[in-house]
Parts: structure tokens; sequence; C-alpha cells
């Protein structure tokens, strides 16, 4: 089965002058807590044959087990307990900051490609607390303090800024009783939660900028608008534009720059719909020997194809088709369901939109996908980031 | 109120975690199977739990087969299979698929090449259309293989700047030299230049034989149907038994220590690697439980010194690499440039660890719940469920196996491990770490005076000397 707890923090809330910092944290729940020494989570799941982890987002952060299903009980009073409090060492905390270092340096310094997706958020919000990418920086993550990961613990790990998911195998009524009995002990603050309150300010004209790393083997290119919140009712069609844009080799962008004219060697295009604001990116690698500024032109001629022209409705059909697929994949297991439970019940406020969101999905139309490339790509500005080796 | 139920409400919450209930049984599918007149091999895993299907159907050669000058030659002719057939263009073949909601994967492991569908259930007839025409009537059409060529060419840029796949490449090389299991899978710049159609078509024509091959079925279909389906898209598929490759292991060299130096690598990938055992080596158990203790999962012991207790890597593992002949044993960490001796110094050390201290129960327990609660958590999906079936059929096991695993593992004492661990990881092992050598050269000189740094400019993963001349 699986135990999801989903705390409505992440990046967006780490501290002025602490980049990095929500993700930090989360591998501080990890050490000791009132009841518990230091690893004692993969004592209770991974000695007996599960699984745990976290992950750390710009809006939210989650913990998760999955375990066989004898072990609710068990799980369900650790959960509390780290809710509850958390008692980390100088020791662990700067053992635990290396590894994170580590994880930065993985991520995004070994990797060709690494510091173009932190670039990204990076560059494209100016003011909202989203252009500081959630892995942080060795900076900010060095001047970090065990004082920090005490507040920090105190103003968001709390009942009232927390969803549990259980998904599998047990009995109803005794898990109400075990809800009750441990996290409904775990005591609710008076203090209220901060929320970011930033409003990320509309572009005032398109612009072009270059980033550049060591190692990097072919130059690449994104192209962002700023876009809706994920609440907005917006995010099917633009989601649906995504995928006939790039999702697939025979996606438009796909066909056009790495089939026919073989210009790039990748292509993508993402609607990163936020909590507070979104992006929309494309991006693509070129291909050796070709030229950053063919794969633009080519974009841009794809861009103006689906703004001037509603997409066909089998090639509509083919997006639907696709996505509704792939979250039938993802729900296969009980990780699964307790992801898309867990993120529609923070992010949207209503865990029913894992299947509701299907049906908006299904109404969608080609009238729709025209509208949404034509209010946020056509009428918005554009920011367009080189990406080249030092 | 009265007294009963204020005591329950002051009543305290456990300080020691409460104790797990009594185990639920685990519910295990049995697979059922049944050979077609052509000699295909149908085996179907029915699983109806959500309205999915994944069918994966496998050629019993794959990247071990390349001929020593055209490494890569496997992956583009398996890669090559969805880009045309005698009646469908890529471009076709690729709307089709996607319209269903499907996706098809192809290309070679090692020992393997594999097609894979994975759809909805109710489109599974049309699905499987197009998976058994890319299989029996691909074009190879030269402007695809080109195409194919060039990205395949980029993709290796990539990877090489990669010190993680670099050091995997660089690893391969130096244990099996000149042998088949030597080369990279996917090729090398200088091989993948060479690859021709002629050499595309005699692959195909020589190995996509249905004598030679395996279809698996998983998920929301039944036996039945699966049997009919096959029967229809793969009955009229003809050709006799493929001739055997030659022995893809060749002579391991060992206890030699490579540096690759990449200047400004933002990281330094470390490999320790030896040769390990053959998938159906009577000590499988006992691999799987001496690697879980040793660098399998979380809180096994590479992780646990090189991470938990030093801070020095995202994560340290290692895996026996299981195939037909003896693969791999690959110990792997990726870490900060200063650190990078420390850490393969620390892997040595925690495997001759293994070969001098017996593994004690209470580590032992733990370590084989890990490998049970994984294999547990690969029949959750179909994709991995199929993928198990399919290892099983490709190297001949029983297929029973997914039923006696789990006592299988159990049945592991310390002896044993203590024993496979003296045999498989004793002293010996290649070296081989990719990153900024200047950031590391002085502990590199003191631990390791016998290591060979190769500039990245001069690396060439053709050669067994990795130089180029």
């Amino acid at each position: 089965m699986a135990i999801h707890v989903w705390y409505h923090v992440g990046s967006k809330d780490d501290p002025s002058g602490r980049s990095g910092f929500a993700h930090l944290f989360e591998h501080m729940m990890f050490k000791s807590t009132a009841h518990m020494k230091a690893e004692m989570m993969d004592r209770l799941t991974e000695d007996v044959g599960g699984y745990n982890n976290a992950q750390t987002g710009d809006d939210t952060t989650f913990y998760y087990e999955e375990l066989p299903s004898n072990y609710l009980q068990t799980l369900l009073w650790a959960e509390a307990d780290r809710m509850g409090s958390l008692n980390v060492d100088e020791a662990n905390f700067k053992s635990e900051r290396e590894v994170v270092k580590e994880e930065f340096r993985t991520s995004v310094l070994a990797q060709p490609y690494g510091l173009f997706g932190y670039d990204i958020d990076k560059d494209s919000f100016a003011v909202h607390p989203y252009k500081r990418p959630t892995i942080g920086s060795i900076e900010d993550l060095d001047s970090a303090t065990l004082a920090d990961v005490q507040k920090f613990h105190a103003t968001y790990y709390r009942p009232d800024n927390a969803t549990l998911v259980v998904a599998g195998d047990f009995d109803p009524q005794q898990l109400d009783s075990w809800i009750d009995k441990y996290l409904g002990a775990v005591p609710k603050p008076d203090t209220p939660i901060p929320r970011v309150d930033v409003k990320e300010p509309p572009r005032s004209a398109s612009k072009t900028i270059t980033e550049t790393a060591p190692n990097v083997p072919l130059p690449a290119v994104a192209l962002t608008w700023l876009a809706p919140p994920r609440s907005s009712a917006d995010r099917w069609p633009l989601q649906i534009a995504a995928v006939i844009l790039a999702q697939g080799e025979s996606s438009r962008l796909y066909q056009s720059l790495v089939y026919r004219q073989q210009i790039a060697q990748d292509v993508g295009a993402e609607a990163d719909l936020r909590e507070d604001a979104g992006i929309y990116v494309i991006n693509a690698t070129v291909a050796s020997g070709k030229t950053v500024d063919a794969v633009k032109k080519a974009i841009d001629a794809e861009l103006r194809d689906i703004e001037q022209k509603p997409v066909s409705e089998g090639e509509l059909q083919k997006a639907k088709n696709q996505i509704i697929t792939d979250q039938l994949r993802r729900r296969e297991t009980n990780d699964g369901k307790a992801f898309a439970i867990g993120n529609a019940a923070t992010l949207l406020h209503d865990a029913a939109e894992v299947n509701n969101g299907l049906k908006k999905l299904q109404a969608v139309t080609a009238a729709d996908v025209q509208r949404v490339m034509d209010k946020y790509l056509k009428n918005g500005k554009s920011l367009t980031i080189d990406y080249e080796s030092k | 109120m009265n007294f009963l139920l204020i005591a329950a409400l002051v009543a305290q919450v456990e300080t020691a975690p409460p104790p797990p209930g009594p185990p639920r049984e685990p519910h295990l599918p049995t697979p059922v199977e049944r050979t077609l007149k052509n000699g295909l091999r149908v085996i179907v895993v029915q699983k109806g739990d959500v309205p999915l299907v994944d069918a994966r159907l496998l050629i019993k050669t794959g990247g071990e087969a390349d001929p020593p000058n055209l490494s890569g030659l496997a992956d583009m002719t398996a890669s090559l299979l969805t880009k045309g057939t005698k009646t469908r263009s890529a471009v076709q073949i690729a709307r089709g698929v996607e319209a269903l909601g499907a996706t098809l994967e192809n290309g070679a492991m090692w020992d393997a090449s594999f097609v894979t569908i994975n759809v909805a259930s109710s489109n599974l007839p049309k699905a499987l259309g197009y998976l058994a025409d890319v299989v029996q009537n691909p074009l190879f059409a030269k402007d695809e293989i080109e195409r194919l060529r060039a990205q395949n060419l980029d993709a290796l840029q990539v990877s090489m700047h990669q010190p993680g796949d670099l050091a995997r490449f660089v690893a391969a090389r130096v244990l099996f030299g000149v042998a088949p299991y030597g080369h990279n899978l996917g090729g090398t710049p200088e091989s993948l230049p060479r690859i021709t159609q002629i050499d595309i078509l005699a692959f195909h024509k020589r190995y996509y034989r249905p004598k030679n091959s395996i279809l698996v079925f998983g998920g929301d279909i039944t036996p039945e149907n699966a049997f009919a389906l096959a029967e229809k898209l793969f009955g009229g598929w003809s050709g006799g038994p493929p001739s055997s490759a030659a022995s893809p292991r060749g002579t391991a060299a060992l206890h030699k220590i490579v540096v690759i130096d990449m200047p400004e690598a933002g990281q330094a990938a470390v490999v320790v690697t030896r040769p390990g055992i053959r998938r159906v080596d009577p000590a499988y158990s006992i691999a799987q439980v001496t690697n879980s203790i040793l660098g399998g999962g979380y809180s096994s012991r590479l992780n646990e010194e090189i991470r938990i207790k030093r801070g020095l890597s995202y994560g340290a593992g290692s895996a026996f690499d299981l195939r037909r002949d003896i693969g791999p044993f690959v110990a792997s960490a990726q870490t900060k440039n200063e650190s990078a001796v420390q850490v393969a110094d620390l892997m040595l050390g925690e495997m001759k660890k293994l070969t001098n201290e017996p593994v004690a129960d209470v580590e032992m327990g733990p370590r084989k719940a890990v490998l049970i609660g994984n294999f547990g958590r690969s029949l959750e999906s179909i994709d991995s469920l199929v993928s198990r079936i399919s290892f099983l059929a490709l190297y001949g096991l029983s297929l029973d196996e997914i039923n006696r695993y789990i006592s299988l593992i159990q049945s592991v004492n310390a002896p044993q491990v203590e024993q496979f661990a003296t045999t498989h990881l004793g002293s010996d092992s290649d070296v081989i770490i990719v990153g900024d050598a200047k950031k590391f050269a002085d502990a590199l000189k003191q631990r390791f005076p016998n290591a060979e740094v190769i500039p990245f400019a001069e690396l060439d993963l053709e050669s067994p000397t990795l130089r180029k001349h």
C-alpha cells in the first residue's frame, strides 16, 4: 500500500537568502525526532521490504512510503511523530547538507544541460520566488543553520498545512481510528501560515539572453512565456497544445525540427503551471552542424500555424488519448494513485479533481486550443534563452 | 464528561512505533504459455485491475552480436524497425500508434532486442498490428538510416559529456577489452558511421526469426485472446533458427586503474568493476542478497558509508549486471572531484570487508526484505511484470521462479554470502574515475600510483588502450 503526506510548502517558501532551503529541510525529516533516531524511517520501511522517499517542488513537499499493508499503523505513528517534532543535531545537519550539495552537483553541474533547466526558472520569473530553483545554490545552502530548520518546521509542518493520502489494502474504520489517535494528536499552532503573495507582473517586452556552461556538446534554446496558475480553466487546453506540439514522434515540432528538417536533436513543450503562476516552455537541442537561428525560425513557424489554424479533430483526439492513457499508466500502482490525489488535493484544493480533471480534458475543443495559444503565446512576451558552451 | 472519556482524551500516544499487524499473503499471477507452429513462444500473464496491456516481443539476440568494428549495429537495427515498413511510413506508424494513446518502444540490450507496446486494452488489437508489422516487415530505408545515425551520434556526444555515462562506457572496455561485452551498446563516434544498410538488413534477416523470439503479454487480457491475437498476427512469420554468435566476454583484464581527465567536470564519477556471474548461475540468489547488503538500496553499506555517514555523494550503489554470459559487477557513485579517490577507496574497502567479516542476522534479514519488497512492487505495474517474465524466458529459466523468488532469497545464509563475496568481490577490481583530474591528482598518486590518466580529448572508446593513435 502507499501512504503519502503532502505539506503545502515548497521552494517558493524558501526563507530570504536561503534558496534551496525547503528541499534541504526535506532531507532533515529523515533525521531524529522526539521518538525516532536518525534514519529510523528506513528501519520502519526499507528493513521490512518497504520503500520511502520524499520530493520537494515549487509549491509542495510530499513524503511517502510504499510498504506491506500490515505496517499501516506503524507508519501513521511515524508520520505523526515527525510532523509533531524534529530534533536534528548539528553533525547530522552538516553531513546531510553535504549530501544536498552533491545532489546539486549531480543534477545541475555534472550534466551538460543541468544548468539549462536551472536557468529557465531563474530567468523566466522577474520577481516571484519561482525564480529561485528548488535545488538552491551552494552558497545559500552553506549559509543555512540548524535554527532555520527548527523555525521552518514550526512554521509549516503542522496538521492544518498537511494532507494525508492512503491507497491500497486497508479497513476504513480501523484507518480512521488510527488517524484520530496519531495524527489527530498533533497540535495545531495558533500562528497563521505565511503565504507568498508576490504577483509576477506581465512582461513588458520580448527579449533574448545567452547562458553558458562548461562541457556543453550541442547548443540548446528555450522559449518561455508567462502562463496562468494551475487552477486556471485554461490548464487543459494549454496541456493539449503542448502534447500536439511536442509529445511523441508524430507531434508537430518533432516532425518539423527533428524529423523533416533534422535541425534539432530533440524538442519539448510543457505547460509548467504552478500554484501562483505558470510558464509555457518550448525547448530544443540543436543538432550538430545546424544553427540556433534555424531552430528558432522553425519553432516560430509551427507556433504561427497553431495560432492561425484550429487543430484538426483527429489531432485533438490523439492528444486526449495520449494524456488519458498516460494517466492510466501513472495510476496503475497504489503510489501512483496516492500521488495523483495528493497533488490535486494540495495544489487544486480538491481531491476529486483527479477524476473531474479528465472530464474537463475531454470537453476541450479546437477553438479552446487556438484561444489559449493566442492569449498566452501570440499576445504574450517571449523570453528566449540561448544556451551554449562556455 | 465521564471519567472514561477523559481518560481516553489524555491517553498518551506511544513513544515507540506500534508493531505491525499480521502479514497478508501476496497474490502472484501465474504465467501460461503456448508455442506457435513457427516456433514463436507466447507467454501471457493476466492481471486485470487496470484496463491496460503491455506486450513485448523479444529477439534473443542483442548487442553481444555486434561485429567488432560495428558497435551499435543491433541497436540501430532495432531502433529502425519503427521507421517504416513495406506498407507504412515512419510518420504513419508514429501517428497511428500515438492516436491509440499507445507507446511503442524498441531498441537493443545485451542478449536481446525488443519491441514493446503499452496500450489501453480496448486498443490492443490495432496496436499489436503495428508491433507485428514493424518486426516482420521493416524497410530500413537509407534516408531513415542516415537520420538515425546523425541523431545517435549527437546523443553519444551528450552521453560522453556526462561523467557517469562515460565512466560506464570506459569500465566496459577496461574489463572486457576487445570482446563484445567491452563495447558500448549504442556504438561509438567511430563505429556508427561504418554501419551500412547491408549490415542492418543482414542482422535483421539472421536474427529476427520466430524460433529466436518470445512474445509476452501482461495485463488486462485473457490467455485465449492473447494466443488468438498472436496466431493471427505472427502465425505467418517464417524462418528457421539463427546460427549462434561467438562468446561475448573474452578474458577480463583486472586491477587496472583508469582516469579520464575531463577538465571542468561538475563532479567526478567513480566506478569499481569486476566480472560478475551469469544470470543462470545457481548462485543467483546469493548474488542478489550479497549485493543487497553491499550496494542495493538506500541503507546498503556503500550508501551508508559514502552518503549517510560522510555526505560524499547523493547516492552510491552496486549491481550485478546479469547476462547470458558473465557480465560485470559495477559499483558506482558521483562525488565532488576532490573526494573521488576517497570514494573509490571506500568502495574497495566495503567489498573487501564482505570477504572477511560474516554478515550478522540483524543486517541480513532487512537486506533480504529489501529484495522481496522490490520484487513485490515490481509486480504492481504491468510493464515491470512483463519485463520480469521476459527475462526469465530469455534465459530459459522456469517461469515459476516468480512464485519461488521469495523462498529462494529467504534461504540464503551468511556463510554462503561470505564465500560468494570471497570468490566474486575479492581483490583486483578495476577502478575508473571520470572527472577533473587536477583536483584529485595528489590523492590519486598516493592511493593508486599505477593509475593511467587519459585526457578526454585523447579518449577512443574503440581501442582496448582507450587512446587515439
